[in-house]
């Protein structure tokens, strides 16, 4: 073992502790007025630091509906991941397990939701949803779990090469059931890989700014779309800050728990 | 394969499959009938391509198309070039390259139009930037609105170049740390590793995040909507404007730079596509 960490400390880069802390700077750099401006009530040019620290930005955010905003955000992220991450578990079996494996027509259509402009395919769609009284909500919801499928698909596909069908015929000749089988051996096995996969299906609902924009009509103003509001007027710094922060949180939050939960039952 | 079987795989493709083909199908062809007056919101159905026209005419469709391609040809070399660096920084496998993963994945929940704000609040002319160089009123080049989009393509690059720098790492994750060590016991220097054993094991995935980084760029609305300014606009900026102005004869244009936005995208990918086949692939 030390053997291998010597040839790894030997096999080393070219990057010095500069490189890294310049990475760092071309990541972090972006959050950093964020931050300050979320804890700023005054904060005039040309002064580095905020002159008075405070939470105004936080309440005019909540007058400003930050929290109903944040809510329907949550629901469409939880509905699109609900519907996305089995339906793209039963494709990722079948993509990766039987002879749709080389189905390029299946490829294609999957990755079309990825590869089109969506305020394209959206353009089209708002006259057909005006014309046949789709509700708003219904309408940005089916669109946006179509845009989650690739992913979640992917995900699940990419877990089930690599899965071992051996566990299920042990249970199964230790006389499980079909279900004990499903429910203990199969489910645990890939719960890190669905955890991924309604991860990244929340996300896509939850970042979405253009479809709910395009087909919300108005009536569904989420987390971005207020965001949006916000900065677009001006002289609201803080308030656009605290917003900004109010998007970013939960879903780093999800990611920490996701990723432990994932690194917790894989180890299991 | 027995009908049996054929039936059960298409079952159970079927809830992923359907959704995507319905919501993209509609989509795409209501798109395309509304820009060749097929699917007028008033009168009667007759084919003509006056809304290309209208949009090549009035509206300066084919600057908005170059520049579209500019803006997002130009942030998705950086991101890739950037995001392959920061991976090279995180293979390194130092402190610092664990700080570096982290950063990189946690940038990548965070929703553009947030990344958006957060580039204002950075680049702007009262910005953090800004204030850090000292520079008063009219010292600063003009990064947000300005003439060259810096804003707009600081962001994509900065989102990007996070994604990148996932993809590729999670790409690596297998051979690249044995092959390296490899290379470094038969004498590579640190450079010759990295051009001759990193980046021909990263490329692959360099392309498709590359693609993938581009389709979006290309379609992305609320980026230049806060970030560029007002003339010439984004196909996507063009494209919103059209389809919400008062006057009705403008859908049928909204629609024609939806199709025009969709083939760019179209030949880009199948270039991506195509690249990707030649990229030889390591396993």
């Amino acid at each position: 073992m030390s053997g291998h960490r010597a040839a790894a400390s030997r096999a080393r880069g070219p990057v010095g502790a500069t490189g890294s802390a310049l990475a760092l700077v071309w990541l972090l750099a972006p959050v950093v007025p964020l931050l300050l401006w979320a804890a700023a009530d005054r904060w005039q040019f040309p002064s580095l630091l905020p002159q008075d620290w405070g939470l105004t930005g936080w309440r005019a955010s909540i007058d400003q509906g930050v929290l109903a905003a944040g809510a329907r955000s949550t629901g469409l992220g939880v509905a699109v991941a609900a519907v996305a991450t089995p339906a793209g578990a039963l494709a990722g079996w079948a993509l990766a397990r039987t002879g749709l494996r080389e189905n390029r027509a299946v490829s294609l259509a999957l990755l079309a939701p990825i590869a089109l402009p969506p305020f394209a395919v959206v353009t089209g769609l708002s006259t057909v949803v005006l014309r046949t009284g789709i509700p708003p909500a219904v309408s940005v919801l089916l669109v946006l779990t179509a845009a989650a499928l690739p992913y979640t698909t992917y995900v699940m596909r990419s877990a089930y090469v690599g899965y071992d069908a051996g566990y299920e015929d042990a249970a199964l000749s230790l006389g499980a059931s079909r279900r004990d089988v499903l429910t203990r051996v199969h489910l645990p096995l890939v719960a890190p890989a669905l955890t991924a996969a309604a991860f990244l299906a929340f996300l896509v609902a939850w970042s979405d700014y253009v479809v709910t924009l395009l087909l919300g009509a108005g009536s569904l103003v989420s987390l971005p779309l207020l965001v949006g509001a916000l900065a677009s007027a001006s002289g609201n710094d803080s308030t656009v800050a605290a917003a900004s922060v109010a998007a970013v949180v939960p879903p780093v939050v999800l990611l920490v728990v996701s990723g432990a939960i994932a690194r917790r039952t894989g180890r299991r | 394969m027995t009908p049996r079987l054929q039936v059960g795989r298409a079952l159970l493709v079927a809830p992923a499959l359907l959704p995507v083909v319905v919501v993209v199908g509609t989509g795409l062809t209501a798109t395309a009938l509304q820009s060749t007056g097929l699917m007028p919101l008033v009168g009667r159905a007759a084919p003509t391509l006056d809304a290309f026209r209208g949009a090549a005419a009035d509206q300066d469709l084919v600057r908005s198309a170059v520049l579209s391609l500019a803006l997002a040809g130009v942030s998705t070399v950086l991101a890739v070039v950037v995001g392959f660096l920061l991976a090279v920084v995180v293979l390194d496998g130092r402190t610092g390259g664990r700080l570096v993963r982290a950063a990189a994945v946690a940038t990548i929940p965070v929703p553009h139009v947030v990344g958006a704000a957060s580039i204002g609040l950075l680049l702007s002319d009262s910005g953090l930037v800004a204030r850090l160089t000292g520079t008063g009123a009219g010292g600063m080049p003009q990064l947000v609105a300005g003439p060259w989009w810096v804003a707009t393509v600081a962001e994509y690059a900065w989102k990007e170049s996070a994604f990148v720098a996932v993809v590729v790492l999670a790409s690596l994750a297998r051979q690249h740390g044995e092959l390296a060590e490899v290379a470094t016991n038969l004498g590579a220097r640190p450079f010759h590793r990295l051009r001759r054993v990193t980046l021909p094991l990263a490329a692959p995935s360099l392309v498709a995040a590359g693609g993938i980084a581009f389709a979006y760029a290309l379609g992305s609305y609320e980026v230049p909507w806060l970030l560029g300014r007002t003339a010439p606009e984004p196909l996507p900026v063009l494209a919103y404007r059209l389809l919400t102005d008062l006057d009705l004869t403008t859908r049928p244009q909204a629609a024609a730079v939806g199709m025009v936005t969709i083939a760019v995208a179209v030949v880009v990918l199948a270039g991506t596509a195509a690249l990707l086949r030649t990229t030889p692939r390591s396993s």
